[in-house]
């Protein structure tokens, strides 16, 4: 009998799993809650199994995901990104049930997933990292440590909820009023969203680019790099666009970069594949900033410049293979882009555009495009879960060529029913910052022009609805 | 072959048409679309007829002015500009020529004088021969066209519109082309505008010899209609006796209201030895050839009533307007009426008029007239606005004599001798600022408009700016043949559409199913360059037809005496004059409603303060229903 993995997640991430996991030949167990009853993830899946109404709330239910893989005699759990992925208590939970956790093992991402912790194993190894506090104390005295802090390094700072993450938990604090006025607030807050108050201070770093290496690990001791990706174009702290290489620094400083990347990695106990987090600032200092401990979303550009699969190398070193090629096997070539595709409307505000029904889906084809998805036509986007349709990436040899490529894919792709972020990727292409390959996390808020686009603009289709409208009317009503 | 290439200077082309031995032809498209067709003949069939009618060798193509810039925006949904710009690619020698309503321009009212200058320019870019005239013959109504004409290098065709009875005798046109010349200098063409199609063709003879007498040098351009199906006869008279060009368009088209077909013309001419100067007769064959398949996608513009019409002697409505008057007697239900309005009370109602020239805009002044006088059931017992200001000569002066008292006082009540006293003449329309214009223009579209957008906005604001939008969310749709843009019935399933867009880009659309869904939208499926595309349209919101009662003239008069103002006829809101809150005096203005393009002010008979205004500019109206609300001050 085969081997089965169950896939605790959904959407285009449980879909780039059940490939991986077939590919090796083995079986992919998906499951579900109800508000994806119709998704496609169930449909490639050798098996799939319902978990409960939902929303959101039984796919993080580390009991009942690892009832439901005993139950179905599975060897292995992928928890994708997400939901579960940095969860110590499942891969604990795996651990205790004598399943496989494809992923770190608990310690090390319960280590990792705790800044504090995080930054004292980095400070130990020497690691240049964004100048911050350690947890601040309760009361007064945390504010008094806040004001040492900001004494030396100055506004503005960045307060963080030590147990947030993904953007979450974080706000920007520009003067002395600001922090006594936001201090209980925070902590209130991250008591409230992780059940843990404990919040620490960061000094902000300037419009830095977002810049992270991608890690794979042996338990052999053998840790590469693949590379490195530039995340800077983001929205509200969430990454909207990334880029493999990172694009406009120097190969020796990107050399340097991953070289720190793979002892931070060490430094930790690392164990199958990680992303290392940098800020690079304008005069090209780097700075740690976190250790992700699962796949990330835009592992498809590093895949695309290396050649290596990523999820296949996770799963193989999860079931005890070592590591099948040495660093200096690792090669990367020409650049490669991703775009998320998210059933989102960029003009009011990135809002969601779930609970639509697609009614039109036409992907482009072609050399060097790669698409990650789960849409069709003719389904409905549940409301409750995030917005991301479908993951569009683009390989290419020059980063003009892989930016024209983009822009032809773009053109031609056609979702119609809910609004998308196509056509202000598409604005976004023809910016000719973006062609020089120049951005950091400040590029949308001082790209404001990226936001003025209409729907739907081609010659070709406002003819088509003035035809649509002669044909439902059965008469031209601008000619009579 | 002579041929007059466009850009040739006036003088120049005046010499060369007083030189020439034989007669040149006018191709008038622009007049044929009007007269037999409302208008409607697409820039797509004009383009299509382009190659050809520019080998035809053409003096000129009649191709702009009249009513056509109102409907290429309001009908046609393309630019009057763009349209000369794309058959000046296609056509670069022939001339170009419009019809100017003098001091009214393309529209049906006079126009501010530095508005006329501003428009003049523009379109002199593209056009070579204006000919321009005034429904009155009151020669300084055309004056600031003819100015800008000259100033431009283009050639001006002033008009001595042409009627028939026993005031309009040769003598009274000898001296109106005097005072013309007196204006304009010797280097004119003259035209004789019979859109009519009055007289026999002896009478036409006898006025061109009349003019040739006085006037030897005078270069003679007559153009008539068909209507009686004896145009032919006219043209050869006026040639016969010395007219250098005449009027006629593609037999493929030809109607009834119209031109008739220049083939024919020829033929009939070159009997009595006059040739054609400059045409190419395989071309003019060749043209028709050409768009013939395209007339069946007009049939639903072609008149209510098929056939030459002689009684339009009596009548004497132009051709350029039976087509509308027609369609509208059709849809106003009173197509039965029509031997009353036309043979009787029209008649009559020139003569009472002053027999003047039943022409834009007078002619749609004696046809509403006359239809209101037959519908009412008493004449001139609900006269227009534009009625009242042609009786308080603000137009101009009656050419001949004055209408006669009783007529006056059943337009302005017992005082009327007050009211013409302190209104009547010519008020002389005063300069509008530009300027201002253009920041409202800019303001409406979001954009900083164009030159030419600024033009067609001060000649018809409304249907200007609707026009723009219209080509901001439709595109630009002139690339669409009639069998698409005048589609009725929808296309069939499966039907393939294919057309190239204006950039030349080719484009095939395929026409998928059509899905109510249970909200009551319905979902319209293409397939668009091979993408499938759906189109959505909310359930319409049924208006209250079913609903309003239908109230009777005696109604809307006695709710209009205790402050709820009705809608007198069905027409278009074009004014609205009065917000909520405004306090009104019995005899305000509140808003104006227009129906066959005159307009009629809507006043209050009462005093009070507006407390609901219920119509919007350009909103379409019947008869009964609610513009403005007063609250009735207690006496």
């Amino acid at each position: 009998m085969k081997k089965r993995i169950l896939v605790a997640n959904r959407g285009e991430i449980a879909i780039r799993l059940i490939r991986a996991i077939q590919e090796l030949d083995y079986e992919a167990i998906a499951i579900y809650e109800t508000p994806d009853k119709n998704s496609r993830h169930l449909r490639l899946a050798d098996e799939a199994i319902w978990i409960g109404d939902g929303p959101r709330k039984d796919y993080l239910d580390v009991e009942k995901i690892i009832g439901t893989a005993l139950r179905s005699n599975v060897t292995a759990i992928h928890p994708g990104y997400g939901f579960l992925a940095e969860n110590p208590n499942l891969a604990r939970a795996c651990e205790n049930a004598g399943l496989i956790f494809i992923g770190p093992p608990c310690d090390v991402i319960e280590n990792l997933g705790s800044k504090v912790m995080a930054r004292k194993i980095m400070a130990e190894a020497g690691i240049a990292m964004v100048p911050g506090t350690e947890n601040l104390p309760a009361g007064a005295k945390g504010l008094e440590v806040a004001m040492e802090f900001v004494a030396r390094h100055g506004f503005p700072i960045m307060l963080k909820a030590t147990a947030g993450g993904g953007g979450r938990g974080i706000r920007r604090i520009e003067n002395e009023a600001e922090l006594r006025e936001q201090y209980l607030i925070a902590r209130a807050e991250a008591k409230a969203a992780f059940n843990d108050d404990s919040v620490y201070l960061e000094k902000v770093v300037l419009n830095p680019k977002h810049v992270e290496v991608q890690i794979l690990a042996d338990k052999s001791g053998n840790t590469v790099h693949l590379g490195t990706r530039d995340c800077s174009i983001q929205r509200r702290n969430q990454k909207l666009v990334e880029i493999a290489p990172a694009f406009q620094i120097s190969e020796e400083l990107r050399e340097e970069i991953c070289r720190t990347a793979v002892r931070a990695a060490k430094a930790s106990g690392y164990f199958n594949a990680g992303t290392v987090e940098f800020l690079l600032d304008k005069d090209n200092t780097y700075y740690f900033m976190e250790i992700n401990t699962r796949l990330q979303v835009e592992h498809t550009v590093t895949e695309m410049i290396t050649g290596i699969d990523i999820v296949r190398s996770q799963i193989n070193l999860a079931m005890g293979h070592d590591l099948d090629f040495r660093q200096e096997d690792v090669r990367t070539r020409g650049h490669a882009i991703e775009m998320r595709i998210n059933a989102e409307d960029p003009q009011n505000n990135f809002m969601p555009e779930g609970g639509k029904t697609i009614s039109v889906y036409r992907s482009p084809g072609g050399y060097g495009v790669r698409l990650d998805g789960f849409c069709y036509q003719g389904f409905t986007i549940p409301e409750v879960y995030d917005s991301l349709l479908v993951k569009l990436t683009v390989f290419g040899w020059s980063w003009k060529e892989t930016v024209d490529r983009l822009r032809r894919c773009l053109s031609n792709y056609v979702i119609t029913g809910p609004k998308t972020t196509i056509p202000f990727y598409l604005n976004l292409v023809n910016d000719p910052d973006f062609q020089r390959g120049v951005f950091d996390t400040s590029y949308l808020e001082t790209h404001e022009h990226l936001f003025q686009y209409k729907e739907d603009n081609s010659e070709v289709n406002k003819l088509a609805r003035l035809i649509a409208e002669i044909h439902y009317r059965g008469e031209n009503r601008y000619a009579k | 072959m002579i041929r007059i290439p466009q850009n040739t200077p006036a003088a120049e082309a005046i010499a060369t048409l007083r030189e020439a031995d034989g007669y040149f032809i006018t191709n008038t498209a622009r007049d044929l679309s009007q007269s037999d067709y409302k208008n409607r003949i697409l820039l797509h069939t004009d383009l299509l007829a382009a190659r050809a009618r520019e080998a035809a060798g053409y003096f000129s193509l009649e191709i702009t002015g009249g009513a056509s810039i109102h409907v290429d925006m309001l009908r046609k949904q393309v630019d009057p500009f763009l349209k000369l710009e794309l058959l000046r690619k296609q056509m670069p020698k022939t001339m170009f020529q419009t019809l100017c309503r003098g001091t009214n321009l393309f529209g049906y009212r006079p126009y501010p004088q530095n508005v006329i200058r501003l428009t003049v320019r523009e379109f002199a870019r593209y056009v070579d021969v204006w000919r321009t005239f005034d429904f009155l013959n009151h020669v300084p109504n055309m004056q600031a066209v003819f100015e800008e004409v000259a100033l431009a290098g283009k050639i001006n065709e002033p008009c001595i519109c042409f009627s028939t009875g026993p005031e309009h005798t040769d003598s009274y046109y000898v001296g109106k082309v005097a005072e013309i010349l007196a204006v304009t200098g010797p280097d004119i063409i003259l035209c004789i505008k019979n859109h009519g199609g009055l007289g026999t063709p002896r009478r036409i003879g006898q006025l061109v010899d009349a003019l040739k007498q006085r006037h030897p040098d005078l270069v003679i351009h007559y153009h008539g209609h068909n209507t009686d199906g004896n145009d032919i006869g006219r043209i050869t008279e006026a040639v016969l006796n010395g007219a250098k060009i005449v009027d006629a368009s593609d037999h493929a088209f030809t109607g009834f209201y119209g031109p008739p077909p220049v083939l024919t013309v020829i033929q009939t001419l070159k009997e009595y030895g006059r040739t054609a100067i400059g045409i190419n007769e395989e071309a003019v064959i060749e043209t028709s050839d050409t768009i013939r398949d395209q007339r069946r996608y007009y049939a639903q513009f072609e008149s209510q009533i098929k056939g030459f019409q002689p009684t339009v002697q009596i009548h004497k409505l132009p051709g350029g307007a039976m087509g509308s008057s027609l369609e509208q007697a059709a849809k106003g239900g009173f197509l039965d009426r029509m031997p009353d309005i036309l043979h009787k009370e029209l008649p009559r109602v020139q003569k009472d008029l002053g027999n003047y020239w039943s022409v834009t805009p007078g002619s749609q002044i004696l046809w509403t007239t006359a239809v209101a006088n037959v519908l009412d059931g008493e004449r001139y017992a609900n006269p227009s606005g534009d009625l009242k200001n042609l009786l308080l000569g603000k137009y101009g002066p009656f050419p001949f004599y004055k209408p006669a008292d009783w007529i006056y006082r059943k337009a302005f009540g017992p005082d009327w001798k007050q009211i013409v006293e302190a209104e009547a003449g010519m008020p002389g329309v005063e300069d509008i600022d530009i300027e201002e214009e253009r920041m409202a223009l800019a303001a409406k579209l979001g954009t900083e408009p164009t030159e030419r957008q600024l033009v067609l906005y001060l000649q018809h604001p409304n249907d200007a700016v609707d026009f723009f939008k219209f080509e901001e969310e439709f595109g630009k749709s002139y690339v669409l043949p009639p069998a698409i843009f005048f589609r009725e019935g929808g296309f069939s399933l499966g039907e393939r559409l294919t057309f190239k867009d204006h950039t030349g880009k080719e484009h095939v659309i395929e026409i998928g199913p059509i899905q109510k869904t249970e909200l009551g939208e319905t979902n319209v499926y293409l397939n668009v360059d091979h993408d499938q595309r759906l189109y959505l349209f909310e359930a319409e919101v049924q208006t209250g037809v079913a609903t309003a009662v239908k109230l009777t003239k005696e109604d809307i008069a006695e709710l209009a005496g205790q402050g709820d103002v009705r809608a007198p006829f069905a027409g278009t809101i074009c004014a609205v004059s009065v917000e909520i809150g405004d306090e009104v005096a019995a005899g305000d203005q509140l808003a104006v409603i227009e129906a066959m393009k005159m307009q009629t002010p809507v006043v209050s008979e009462v005093a009070g303060i507006v407390n609901a205004v219920s119509v919007k500019i350009g909103q379409t109206l019947q008869a009964g229903d609610r513009i403005v609300k007063i609250d009735c001050h207690e006496d």
